[in-house]
């Protein structure tokens, strides 16, 4: 990771990344069209939880994938034999190789990774054995179930579906933060060469085991989540998938592409400082990384799409290593109040929203937002989306164990330069 | 014993469980956190054993006060009607 963006892109065997295809499941929209409808308009996916039993708990609102059928994106593979999140997993990456205008034919032929974050992997599955071998004890679990659970499937059954042969396939399993790390596992392969594109993000669906954790751990909200608010009351549980295309740029011009945005590096670190709490020093640290791994000075960043979760802890935490870096910091949002924490999915859906932001000029809005915490203190783009010409822009994700990783992601002007 | 001694030394039990502790090592004002090594996490694992040996709900926002055996007796005391 000591390479700089664009220093001799040729002469260094190294390729500059774009990503050309977007894939969104999500609370607030299928679709990237739908999805980028969603941040304009400050939709808030927040409703009743019901993919679990939520009886006994004092307040149980979620972010829920509403109106998904796994059949309408997913075509090779049996989606009864693939939990939810592998459903939306591959079900975001065929929409991102449509999106990117990709012929799946011609992707058999070249050399690619597929990298999927993810927290939870099937715990959804997870939950109703553990019930069922409580109920009726272990020989009544069901088969289909039972092989739907390994992690691997959610990057292995994309190469199964699309038909790709000539992939390393890998899960990422850094939970709330593990989207950007996919990204990045793919940035680097593409730059280097060993790999001509990626299928790179996140994925998780709702269970009851992670929203019974957060809830004992008294962070889970109970209605709404207002990051960066004086109010603030925690996190609610979400779920998705978000699947972007990387591909080196050379062969997004050669096939005249859209380009959403250039990937220019990333960062990550781990501090193993504490289970659950953030470490203000190793954020700020990691954050310092991504800049230098992109060749991008704190200047140049126009906006930062925080993790921004919504509890105590994380939001002054995190804005404090924001300050620690950027003294007075640009624009910092959470999508998180829009999408809820969808934990692996997090920073992929982020980073998808920050392309998105950067392609279409506009930044999306924290909603639910009230008063600004003193300990919070950014400008957070308060319930209503602005209009703004990004050139660079950072996505943040942080996860527990004291997991960092920050990407960075600018406009692709290289049209305009040649014009 | 007295009723009080042996909630105490149930509640001490659990304490001890969560902690890694020996229970000789605890007294009534000892405290969890700067004389046995608990922090947030661990104070949680000890509100929710409480809630389910007791069959009590304890709101969060007393763990500040359940610092040491006694001001877990006195949290749970009011929910549990001792």
């Amino acid at each position: 990771m000591s390479a700089q963006h664009g220093t001799d892109p040729a002469g260094a065997g190294q390729h500059r990344v774009v990503l050309t295809g977007l894939g969104v499941v999500s609370s607030i929209g299928l679709g990237a069209e739908e999805f980028l409808q969603g941040l304009r308009e400050g939709r808030s996916g927040a409703r009743p939880i019901s993919v679990f039993e939520t009886e006994g708990y004092a307040h149980a609102n979620g972010c829920e994938v509403v109106g998904f059928d796994p059949n309408d994106w997913i075509s090779r593979l049996d989606a009864q034999q693939l939990g939810r999140a592998t459903q939306f997993s591959v079900a975001a990456a065929r929409m991102a190789l449509k999106d990117a205008g990709l012929d799946v034919g011609e992707l058999r032929d070249q050399r690619g990774l597929i990298s999927i974050g993810t927290t939870d992997g099937e715990s959804y599955d997870l939950d109703h054995l553990v019930q069922a071998e409580l109920e009726t004890g272990p020989e009544k679990l069901d088969p289909v179930a039972t092989r739907r659970v390994p992690a691997g499937r959610l990057s292995a059954a994309i190469a199964q579906e699309l038909g790709l042969e000539n992939v390393e396939a890998v899960t990422v399993p850094t939970a709330c933060g593990a989207g950007n790390y996919a990204i990045g596992t793919g940035f680097d392969a593409v730059r280097s060469g060993e790999a001509e594109f990626a299928f790179c993000g996140g994925a998780d669906a709702m269970c009851r085991k992670t929203f019974t954790g957060f809830y004992r751990l008294g962070t889970i909200a109970p209605d709404r989540c207002q990051p960066f608010d004086i109010d603030r009351k925690g996190i609610l549980t979400g779920e998705g998938a978000g699947v972007l295309v990387l591909e080196r740029l050379e062969s997004a011009l050669a096939r005249g592409a859209r380009i959403y945005a250039e990937v220019l590096g990333y960062g990550l670190n781990c501090d193993a400082y504490h289970p659950v709490a953030p470490n203000q020093a190793s954020l700020a640290r990691c954050m310092e990384l991504a800049l230098e791994n992109a060749g991008v000075s704190r200047d140049q960043v126009d906006l930062i799409s925080a993790h921004g979760t919504g509890t105590k802890a994380n939001d002054s935490t995190e804005v404090a290593a924001i300050r620690e870096v950027f003294g007075e910091p640009p624009r910092t949002v959470s999508m998180k109040s829009m999408l809820g924490h969808s934990m692996g999915a997090a920073s992929a859906l982020a980073a998808i929203g920050c392309a998105l932001a950067i392609a279409n000029r506009f930044i999306p809005p924290t909603i639910n937002h009230v008063t600004t915490d003193p300990e919070c203190d950014v400008d957070c783009v308060p319930n209503d989306a602005v209009e703004a010409d990004l050139r660079i822009v950072q996505n943040n994700g942080l996860a527990f164990g004291g997991n960092n990783a920050v990407v960075l992601l600018g406009k692709y002007d290289g049209q305009e330069e040649t014009a | 014993m007295t009723a009080r001694a042996e909630r105490i030394e149930t509640i001490k039990e659990i304490v001890c469980d969560i902690l890694e502790i020996e229970e000789d090592e605890v007294t009534e004002t000892s405290l969890f956190k700067e004389d046995h090594g608990a922090d947030s996490l661990r104070a949680i694992e000890i509100l929710a054993a409480l809630e389910k040996e007791f069959g009590v709900v304890i709101n969060q926002t007393e763990l500040p006060r359940m610092v040491n055996l006694e001001g877990v007796y006195a949290v749970v005391a009011e929910p549990a009607g001792w």
